[in-house]
């Protein structure tokens, strides 16, 4: 659905996107993070056809990016950071007008639709200006869809939204998933990029990298079990003699495991734990957060660079 | 409906809205027609010459100051207010031309313009007519008429062409409305210079007026247009 090839922005001197290849699948929920001036922005701008690259090439929908940028407006819709409504015109006119410059076949049906789905009817014809944030940030998430495009760019969607209307908001992109639509969420909520998107970018000026959360974490930590034990008695750890363990270490009276394959290996762990003697309470797996695999990423390119 | 009128009804009821612009569309056009009304009347039967050059020159640019003055207000807030409320890359990422948008704006401050001048000339000979009971000639000599038919859309291109230009770069609309108010003076100098010669205003006047105007709306929308395109509104505006 989106694809780029070396994808390059220049603003004089410095360089915003730096050879971005890309491949964002139909359906799929694509997570972009990024710290602040990372370039996300002016990579949604490219691809939403509002900005011409320096250089590379992209294809959008079926469309080249520079020379079908018409048809890439029409089938993508865009959220920018702030909802940015007419805050004097009613929400039902704010989207009237974008229905119309759509071209939309029916407006006011499309649009009572959309305002219906979001819970914003009973509102509709109130000013956009005395919306609390999460409404306008509905308004504006609705303005993006009439039109039913097939790509959906969200630029920091739940940003400066109270953790309730952040829920809202997030239940929606869950709804638009079902909808088999591809969404290109750039966000710096790692928790909400883990909870909604099948993969993710890590993004600074140039790619650092991209894959699936989970298959992220296994490759850079690879995968451990933490076993709690009621008392926990000094260098059980070490008379761990299974084959498939990598390495036991010790945190906070609890045991960390590195394995393979913990589905098929953890039976047998608790059980060779068991004949030493050690009370097994809980096993769990050990899930290192978007967020820290993040910062530890940051910090290597930081170095590399 | 195409693009361009849906751009133009959605200008026009934000400016529906907006006590600033109905200010300039209504309230100044009543006030100078007015002042108009009331210079002619006083001045009706006046054994002096001079002073009905002077009262004539007047009211004439107030009928001049009017296309100026309107389509600045309107495309001040147009523009700027689309700036403040953040809405212009939501309308950029729809398929809209950079020629509508410019168009849409552009049109959305010279109709209204033009609109109300030519109703506010109407009702200034009604009035003039009704209070006097007839019209003064020298409100429909060629000048006159030349001036309101032929100037009016060239005074509303040039302010308009301006306060585009001026919009661009600023990111306050009573700073943007400050420097625009400079367009109005193409409008004004001609007649205070005629007035302060003593000479009623004719028609060589209005065509070298008109003349540099072309020209001057030639470059100016040159400018505005170039400043228009999505990638400057996007990446050099402030």
């Amino acid at each position: 659905m989106i694809t780029t090839q070396n994808l390059t922005r220049r603003f004089g001197a410095l360089t915003a996107v730096d050879s971005l290849d890309l491949h964002v699948d139909k359906g799929e929920v694509f997570g972009f993070l990024g710290p602040n001036g990372a370039g996300k922005t002016t990579t949604v701008r490219m691809l939403a056809a509002l900005i011409a690259p320096t250089s590379g090439e992209a294809t959008i929908a079926g469309n080249e990016l520079g020379i079908h940028n018409r048809s890439i407006r029409r089938r993508v819709g865009v959220l920018t950071e702030t909802p940015g409504l007419y805050r004097r015109l009613s929400a039902q006119d704010n989207l009237l007008f974008f229905a119309r410059l759509y071209q939309i076949a029916e407006p006011m049906a499309q649009v009572e639709r959309y305002l219906k789905l979001f819970d914003l009817w009973e509102r509709r014809a109130a000013p956009a200006g005395s919306y609390s944030k999460g409404m306008r940030q509905k308004l504006a998430i609705a303005r993006a869809l009439l039109h039913e495009p097939e790509i959906l760019f969200l630029d920091e969607p739940t940003a400066g939204l109270d953790p309730e209307a952040a829920k809202t908001v997030r239940d929606l992109i869950e709804t638009l998933r079902s909808d088999e639509r591809t969404i290109f969420l750039c966000t710096h909520n790692l928790d909400e990029a883990d909870r909604l998107c099948d993969r993710v970018a890590l993004f600074k000026t140039r790619l650092i990298t991209t894959g699936r959360p989970q298959e992220l974490r296994e490759q850079m930590y690879g995968r451990r079990t933490v076993v709690h034990l009621a008392n926990y008695r000094a260098g059980i750890e070490n008379q761990v003699d299974l084959p498939f363990v990598k390495h036991i270490d010790v945190v906070d009276e609890r045991l960390v495991v590195s394995l393979d394959d913990p589905e098929a290996e953890n039976p047998a762990l608790v059980k060779r734990l068991v004949e030493l003697g050690a009370d097994v309470q809980f096993v769990t797996e050990l899930r290192v957060s978007l967020e820290d695999m993040y910062l530890d990423l940051m910090e290597a390119n930081d170095e590399s660079s | 409906m195409n693009r361009l009128r849906v751009l133009l009804l959605k200008e026009w009821r934000e400016s529906m809205r907006n006590k600033m612009v109905l200010f300039g569309v209504i309230f100044l056009p009543v006030i100078l027609v007015a002042t108009s009304v009331y210079m002619i009347t006083l001045g009706d039967g006046a054994d002096d010459p001079v002073g009905q050059i002077i009262l004539f020159n007047t009211s004439l640019m107030y009928f001049l100051l009017l296309p100026a003055i309107i389509p600045l207000a309107i495309a001040v807030y147009s523009i700027v207010g689309e700036k403040e409320q953040t809405t212009l890359e939501p309308l950029l990422a729809t398929p809209i031309s950079d020629l509508e948008l410019f168009l849409g704006k552009a049109l959305a401050s010279v109709i209204p313009a033009l609109v109300v001048n030519w109703i506010s000339f109407g009702a200034f000979l009604g009035i003039i007519r009704l209070l006097v009971g007839s019209v003064p000639l020298q409100t429909l000599t060629a000048p006159w008429l030349a001036s309101i038919f032929g100037l009016s859309p060239l005074l509303a291109l040039f302010s308009v062409g301006i306060t585009m230009i001026v919009s661009s770069r600023a990111s306050d609309a009573r700073a943007a409305y400050q420097f625009s108010s400079l367009a109005i003076l193409p409008g004004i100098i001609p007649l205070v210079v005629y007035s302060s010669s003593k000479t009623l205003v004719d028609l060589r006047l209005i065509i070298l007026e008109g003349g540099v105007l072309v020209v001057a709306c030639v470059a100016v929308m040159y400018f505005a247009i170039r400043l228009f395109r999505r990638e400057q509104i996007l990446t050099r505006w402030k």
